[in-house]
């Protein structure tokens, strides 16, 4: 297990975020938080973490939009992406690509609510998968 | 506000080039302009309120307006203007100074620099009343007027649900995660009276979220629309991803889904997405009624020209008065007792099947003495159906 795994989580609705934190908060992951795409952007500037969490539906930049951002910048190149949203995955991955002409890159899509398990394994999974 | 004075015959003019008048001759227009005034509006300006006294007609030069109506869900979230209709240049904004109750039905507002011929609806409506004529060829241009709003009304009801899911979705989801946080046991340990009772919220919540997929989903569902999603899929693909999607719900009773597939799946053309929903309706619905411990079969076969599903259970069955109804938006049958749901699987799946040409059946399993053992529902999916891309092949000219 990578305990020193650094995730971004980037949600608008406060309490969403209380509860991913909790639930994450388990592991001796480091943990930051943002609440739209643009101070999620910021926030990637000052670090890249191992793992971006990433809401699909928020203000000032929605979560396709930092996905657009983030895969065409050779810095994020690597940086694994988990969309957490209420949006279904297939409506979600169609409206990317009749944006972008290109498919959603990401590495795991989990549609609202998560349930705690299936979190924890999907973020462990992924840092498996990077190291 | 600017005042401009023109002389009559240049408001004649202006409003004869008018969705409205233009088949009015020039001696009515002459009449209609004596009580016209112009007037500019500054973008953002708002012109009419909805709800409120319709006494002007406003027939628009040059610029936009914007026809709104708003909606506001629940105390907490933002109202929101919904955009029905623009008004170009010769269009008009207030049909409603000519209809009872003379009040308008939706808000009116520049969406840039607008100049208008403003008509002044106490005297039009006495003057059209003294001239049948003039008044036959007004009332029917804002007739066929209302009839494309009317048209368009379909697409705002699709806009109204968008907004409306992610709104009681949104406050839904923070709820289900809370749930699951504290359930998880992140907020501390919990004692089982507690954990029931959780348990029990957690089932509540999730029947709401799908009710509401449900009622949004069943108003969007036309079926030219699903007919645009139609594409090639393999039907058994689909049948193996609906029974992962009721793999927990089966499980929690105890159910065994015994398929039995045909030799070999040909694919088909159908909607991947929808096709997926009915089965996954179908077997939810037979585990719901399952008894526990008992066997849910789903076979399929394929016939000349159609391909079947089908789903047997051996619950209660469908009270034969009920039969008929049972595909009806919102008809939950008699016999069904607590059991969660709003009755809108069935009715959606009958749709879904109605843009695909094809047919769902129900029907009561009976014993040897009578008795009804279960409920078996088919699907007949047509053979024939073509992809738009498809479609589109017919209709251009051959070599």
């Amino acid at each position: 297990m990578n305990e020193n795994l650094s995730i971004l989580i980037v949600d608008d609705d406060p309490d969403i975020l209380d509860g991913i934190l909790m639930i994450l908060e388990s592991r001796e992951y480091h943990l930051r938080t943002a609440r739209d795409g643009l101070q999620c952007l910021d926030l990637l500037k000052e670090e890249v973490p191992d793992l971006l969490i990433l809401d699909l539906l928020m203000p000032r930049m929605d979560g396709w939009g930092v996905i657009r951002k983030v895969r065409n910048d050779s810095r994020y190149a690597d940086m694994p992406i988990m969309v957490l949203t209420t949006v279904i995955e297939d409506a979600s991955r169609r409206r990317y690509e009749l944006e972008t002409g290109q498919a959603m890159d990401i590495q795991a899509y989990i549609e609202k609510p998560a349930k705690p398990g299936e979190l924890l394994d999907m973020v462990e999974k992924i840092s498996q998968w990077k190291k | 506000m600017e005042e401009m004075t023109s002389s009559l015959s240049v408001i004649a003019e202006r409003l004869g080039k008018s969705e409205v008048f233009q088949s009015l001759p020039e001696k009515d227009l002459l009449e209609i302009a004596k009580f016209t005034h112009e007037d500019v509006y500054q973008d953002g300006q708002e012109i009419f309120v909805e709800g409120e006294p319709a006494n002007q007609m406003l027939v628009v030069e040059r610029g936009k307006l914007a026809i709104e109506k708003k909606i506001q869900l629940g105390r907490h979230s933002t109202p929101r203007n919904a955009t029905i209709a623009y008004v170009n240049p010769d269009q008009i904004a207030g049909f409603s100074t000519l209809t009872k109750p003379q009040v308008h039905s939706a808000s009116v507002i520049a969406v840039e620099p607008t100049r208008v011929c403003v008509i002044d609806g106490y005297e039009l409506r006495e003057y059209l009343a003294e001239h049948p004529k003039a008044g036959y060829e007004v009332i029917s241009a804002i007739t066929s007027l209302v009839r494309g709003r009317y048209q368009s009304a379909t697409n705002t009801l699709t806009y109204f649900l968008s907004i409306v899911s992610h709104e009681l979705r949104t406050p839904l989801a923070a709820v289900e995660n809370y749930l699951q946080t504290i359930l998880g046991g992140f907020a501390g340990e919990l004692n089982q009276k507690q954990e029931r009772m959780l348990n029990r919220c957690v089932i509540r919540v999730t029947d709401l979220s799908a009710l509401i997929s449900d009622v949004v989903d069943l108003a969007r569902m036309r079926p030219e629309q699903i007919q645009a999603d139609f594409e090639w899929f393999d039907p058994g693909e689909v049948g193996r991803e609906s029974i992962e999607d009721t793999r927990l719900a089966a499980a929690e009773k105890n159910i065994q889904i015994r398929i039995q597939p045909p030799a070999e799946f040909k694919p088909i053309v159908g909607s991947r997405r929808r096709m997926r929903q009915v089965f996954t309706n179908l077997l939810n619905n037979a585990i719901k009624f399952a008894p526990e411990d008992s066997i849910v079969s789903f076979k399929a076969w394929y016939e000349e020209d159609k391909l079947i599903f089908l789903v047997e259970d051996s619950g209660p069955g469908i009270p034969p008065e009920d039969l008929d109804y049972i595909f009806t938006d919102f008809f939950r049958a008699s016999n069904v007792g607590d059991s969660p749901g709003a009755g809108l699987g069935l009715s959606i799946a009958k749709k879904i099947m109605d843009a695909h040409h094809g047919d769902i059946l129900a029907e009561n399993l009976t014993g040897k003495d009578g008795k009804i053992t279960g409920s078996r529902f088919t699907v007949e999916i047509p053979l024939n159906l073509a992809t738009p891309e498809m479609r589109r092949r017919e209709w251009l000219p051959e070599g």
